[in-house]
């Protein structure tokens, strides 16, 4: 591959990783398979670059690949357990907006989110980033009102392991 | 749902920060190999794949139908050859259409079909050459009680044995070899491709039991 595509597709991946992050976030539970997931996604999103037309945004195609990758191709278990340890280190809101009663709520929720299977946690991922039903039932392959009723049975979900 | 609102206002305001990743380092990271498991079922399709077509390429035959004096049942080894090669070439085809039928931009759903069904296509190909492997041994066995004179006492005493005691044991040694062989080669698979598959099955099953 030319060194111009290459160039071109490490100056996109590098604006866009966060994308990238979140998702290694939420399928690991240690900072280096958070690393080891990172570089797998990477190679895969390489790999697939060719193909990218740029008919969609980048960090659209992205995070397609990169949920597969997370899903689907990742060899090691992604399953992960709610650490606070790793958590803790990272804050959720910025330190303008701090509060620390919404912070804690947050952070709970999240590790509740953590506590969720991988197709869960896909479905919850594409919520958060504001993906309509649509968009996440072709993500994942599934149709749309069922797309919606297994985010609402998430919700439940949650709300048990949050209140048990 | 208030709080997952919460996190999601948070997780789109981008606040919650990480560690970027250099643009040197994202090139190291192209330049490294991938473990996906994509890789490793290629990987082990071609193990099988040659392991298989080498022990049916070098299964001499001719000898041992020489030496048991059976040349009449050659011409049915030429023409089980004949068909083991075109089983290859036509399994080749099939895996490599499955193969790179693979992709990663295709929904999640559809790209665990289409892993599981590449994997599929080698597992078809080694339950023929376990057949086949089967239909060998049998027709080993036929050949020699048919055409072994050592085997001459073992007949003998089968036809003259009024309680089938003889025919029985060797019915079971010969049933007893299937078993173990049949045995040894599922309970590897079932370790290899288990360990290898276990996570992609389990998500393959949550992911369709969103749509029953």
């Amino acid at each position: 591959m030319s060194d111009n595509l290459e160039q071109l597709f490490v100056k996109q991946l590098k604006e866009n990783q966060n994308i990238i992050h979140k998702i290694c976030r939420l399928y690991t539970n240690d900072e280096d398979a958070h690393k080891d997931l990172f570089q797998e996604v990477t190679i895969q999103l390489w790999k697939a670059f060719p193909k990218f037309r740029g008919e969609s945004k980048f960090s659209t195609w992205a995070y397609r690949v990169a949920l597969n990758t997370a899903i689907t191709l990742y060899r090691k278990s992604t399953r992960t357990v709610a650490t606070t340890s790793y958590e803790g280190q990272k804050h959720f809101l910025s330190q303008e907006e701090y509060n620390f009663e919404e912070e804690e709520q947050i952070k709970l929720m999240y590790q509740a989110v953590q506590q969720l299977n991988d197709i869960e946690k896909a479905l919850v991922f594409l919520y958060l980033e504001d993906k309509d039903y649509t968009e996440i039932s072709e993500t994942l392959g599934i149709s749309e009102v069922n797309a919606r009723v297994k985010m609402n049975r998430i919700k439940g979900k949650l709300k048990k392991i949050l209140n048990p | 749902m208030e709080e997952l609102d919460l996190l999601k206002k948070a997780w789109q305001k981008d606040s919650h920060k990480f560690e970027q990743v250099s643009e040197n380092e994202i090139y190291k990271m192209l330049h490294t190999k991938s473990s996906s498991i994509v890789k490793w079922i290629l990987i082990i399709s071609i193990i099988e794949v040659l392991f298989w077509t080498l022990i049916s390429v070098l299964w001499n035959t001719d000898d041992y139908i020489r030496k048991m004096h059976a040349e009449n049942t050659i011409v049915y080894f030429k023409a089980m050859n004949f068909i083991n090669y075109v089983v290859i070439l036509f399994f080749i085809y099939v895996f490599y259409k499955n193969y790179i039928k693979i992709s990663t931009t295709a929904s999640t759903k559809q790209l665990m079909h289409d892993i599981l069904k590449t994997r599929k296509t080698v597992q078809y190909y080694v339950w023929y050459n376990l057949g086949m492997a089967v239909v060998s041994l049998i027709a080993g066995f036929v050949i020699q009680f048919l055409f072994n004179p050592k085997m001459e006492l073992l007949k003998d005493k089968i036809a003259h044995e009024d309680n089938y005691h003889t025919l029985c044991i060797t019915l079971g040694v010969i049933i007893l070899t299937f078993v173990v062989i049949f045995g040894l080669f599922w309970l590897f698979y079932r370790l290899l491709y288990g360990i290898l598959l276990r996570k992609l099955n389990t998500n393959y099953k949550e992911l369709k039991k969103i749509d029953l």
